[in-house]
């Protein structure tokens, strides 16, 4: 075993130049996996993260019956102390919002909008653009005429701060609401939707335009880990009982939780086609270095190796170059990563301001992460699918006569 | 006591199915255990086919060929090898060392298919490449030594692995006629001093001359056969 192994490797050095272009091959193969699976691990990570550029929690809270048609009626009663008796992780934040579909009327037009009513102070910690006010002021707490347009709407309806903007809703006892209140600010978001079609006021002053009590419509939990999200939920359903649905963030967002369970298969899936291409040029190198030695081989068998001999010491071959290729790879790939991780590689903030991704909304620098597991898996397929290229030519090259490989020039 | 028996061995070369080359037409020819023989014949009368088929490196057409009395067609392929790993030694024209080798390395190989431990494998070649004259030139590459010198390594490959016979095909062909001379004498030496049977095929009369017997091919069949007398001097052990 230790003769054939050095044997092997010795032999992988007599021409450095194809064994260097095989193992690029593999290995730049592979980095490119790596740094792929990376990428999406960035952008997954970052989805469930940083839920607050679009003011999603990890965890959210409704009256039963209230999605999906949102009634303005079915809401949480005393959303105070709803919040105040839930027991949340250190570190997470929670909020009540009133929620509403109203049309928002300028001096220059109008335009369908999402009303939310919300506490200020606690609004800032759970919707990134809620504190992103460019121009005028953000929304004081007890503020019940201001009210906070986003940046593409202010546009559209031609409000600066100051302006006065009439907000009209179909009240909880049916009838229509209207008050008429003062913009204080223009926010700016990452998210076209939320600049285009969100409105944000104080929770009292939405309240009072519903007609409604000391309600809320939605209880927004962001942790700051994604994985609690499901042990706080079951934590919450225990505590609200039936008269509360609680869903976590993959539950509002499955096409989120598809893309992640989708990526280890589609890690599979691009390696393999990946190495359909790069596996076939090592293999016809591989060939080519074999049928070089086929005198060799055949001196070898005629002191009395078996034939599985000699294809153990082909197969060693690929086993030094899948070894050597997969060790490139992964260094290469998760030296991308790494230098990807602080957003500077894949930087699209010149062309775009922001991603959609499977209903949550992500920065247009993406942050690369380790992709632990698919990055395992693909270095794995690498190694074995690199090793089991030795096959053919190492069969081929054990089927020949000994004395037939002797003649061979 | 035998240790080759070719018994009525012939051997056609087939191209498309059709016999384009009869290198052997029916040869018998018995090997006694410590022979020093040549198997002599002009270019393609079948020398090297012969030592094939008694290498069990290919297979005769029709015949039976026997190696320390096992019959080499009823062999399989596997035990083929295993036949040649401990019963047969080679000597190559070419030298036919494996480049990655060392001359050490080269010359433990066959030991080392056979598991012989890596004390009493380290141990047999530094007396075997004494013996044959390469002491200090163990750690050398094939490419690193002359002519000379790899066909010594060769022969210590050979006999490493104390096999019943050695078969020496051309094995002076490459080399000068002061070299030939001194690696026929070495395998002379060997076959005197540990009791080797030695084959070779040549045309050099050197080789022939230092040889107990020669056995002429001419046209793939034995012309002559002839033995030397115990008291005859030889031309190449001086």
């Amino acid at each position: 075993m230790r003769l054939l192994l050095a044997i092997s490797w010795r032999n992988l050095w007599r021409n450095r130049r194809r064994t260097l272009i095989s193992m690029s091959a593999a290995g730049l193969g592979l980095a490119l996996i790596v740094f792929y699976v990376g990428w999406i691990e960035g952008m997954i990570g970052e989805a469930k993260n940083q839920l607050d550029n679009t003011g999603m929690g990890h965890v959210e809270v409704y009256a039963k019956g209230w999605r999906p048609r949102r009634p303005v009626e079915v809401a949480l009663a005393d959303s105070k102390g709803l919040l105040s008796t839930l027991e949340l992780p250190a570190g997470a934040d929670a909020g009540a919002r009133v929620v509403a579909r109203a049309l928002a009327s300028g001096a220059h037009g109008a335009q369908g909008v999402t009303v939310l009513g919300v506490d200020p102070e606690r609004e800032l910690r759970l919707s990134k653009h809620f504190g992103d006010v460019r121009q005028g002021e953000r929304l004081a707490p007890g503020d019940g005429r201001g009210v906070l347009v986003g940046e593409k709407l202010a546009e559209k309806l031609q409000l600066k701060v100051g302006h006065k903007l009439k907000l009209m809703v179909q009240g909880a006892d049916g009838e229509m609401g209207v008050d008429v209140f003062r913009v204080r600010g223009i926010f700016h978001s990452i998210a076209a939707p939320l600049s285009r079609a969100t409105v944000f006021v104080d929770a009292p002053a939405a309240q009072k335009l519903l007609g409604l009590g000391e309600v809320a419509h939605q209880l927004v939990v962001q942790l700051p880990d994604a994985t609690q999200a499901d042990e706080v939920k079951r934590a919450m359903e225990q505590r609200l009982g039936d008269r509360a649905e609680v869903v976590t963030y993959a539950e509002l967002m499955p096409a989120l939780l598809e893309i992640e369970q989708m990526t280890g298969t589609m890690t599979v899936v691009i390696t393999l086609f990946v190495y359909l291409l790069v596996g076939l040029g090592i293999m016809n190198t591989m060939l080519m270095s074999v049928l070089e030695r086929t005198r060799e081989l055949g001196v070898m068998r005629a002191l009395g190796e078996r034939p599985r001999g000699i294809v153990a010491l082909i197969l060693a071959e690929s086993f030094w170059i899948a070894l050597l290729s997969v060790a490139a790879g992964l260094a290469l790939g998760l030296a991308a990563v790494w230098a990807g991780a602080d957003g500077s590689l894949l930087d699209f903030s010149k062309s775009t301001e922001s991603w959609e991704m499977a209903g949550t909304v992500l920065d247009a620098r993406v942050r690369t992460a380790v992709a632990v597991r698919p990055t395992i898996e693909a270095a794995a397929l690498v190694f074995v699918l690199t090793t089991l290229i030795g096959i053919y030519p190492a069969w081929r090259i054990s089927k020949v006569e000994p004395a037939k490989a002797l003649r061979a020039n | 006591m035998s240790v080759v028996r070719v018994a009525g061995v012939k051997k056609s070369y087939l191209a498309k199915g059709k016999v384009v080359t009869e290198a052997l037409r029916g040869v018998d020819l018995v090997v006694e255990k410590g022979e020093f023989m040549a198997i002599a014949g002009p270019s393609g009368s079948g020398k090297t086919t012969l030592l094939n088929l008694i290498g069990a490196l290919d297979t005769p057409t029709s015949g039976t060929v026997e190696v320390d009395g096992r019959d080499l067609g009823t062999l399989s392929p596997n035990e083929q090898a295993d036949l040649r790993r401990d019963r047969i030694g080679f000597v190559f024209q070419a030298y036919n060392l494996i480049p990655v080798l060392s001359a050490a390395e080269n010359a433990e190989y066959v030991m080392g298919l056979k598991r012989v431990p890596a004390a009493e494998r380290r141990r047999r070649v530094a007396e075997l490449l004494a013996q044959v004259g390469l002491e200090g030139l163990e750690e050398k590459r094939p490419l690193e030594m002359s002519g000379g010198q790899q066909q010594r390594v060769a022969v210590a490959r050979a006999i490493a692995a104390e096999p019943a016979v050695v078969l020496a095909d051309e094995p002076t062909a490459n080399l000068d006629q002061a070299t030939g001379r001194a690696l026929v004498e070495m395998m002379r030496r060997l076959n005197r001093d540990r009791g080797v049977t030695f084959i070779f095929s040549s045309h050099d009369p050197m080789v022939l001359e230092s040889a107990d017997r020669v056995v002429r091919l001419v046209d793939g069949k034995v012309a002559s056969d002839e033995r030397k007398s115990p008291g005859e001097p030889q031309a190449a052990s001086s």
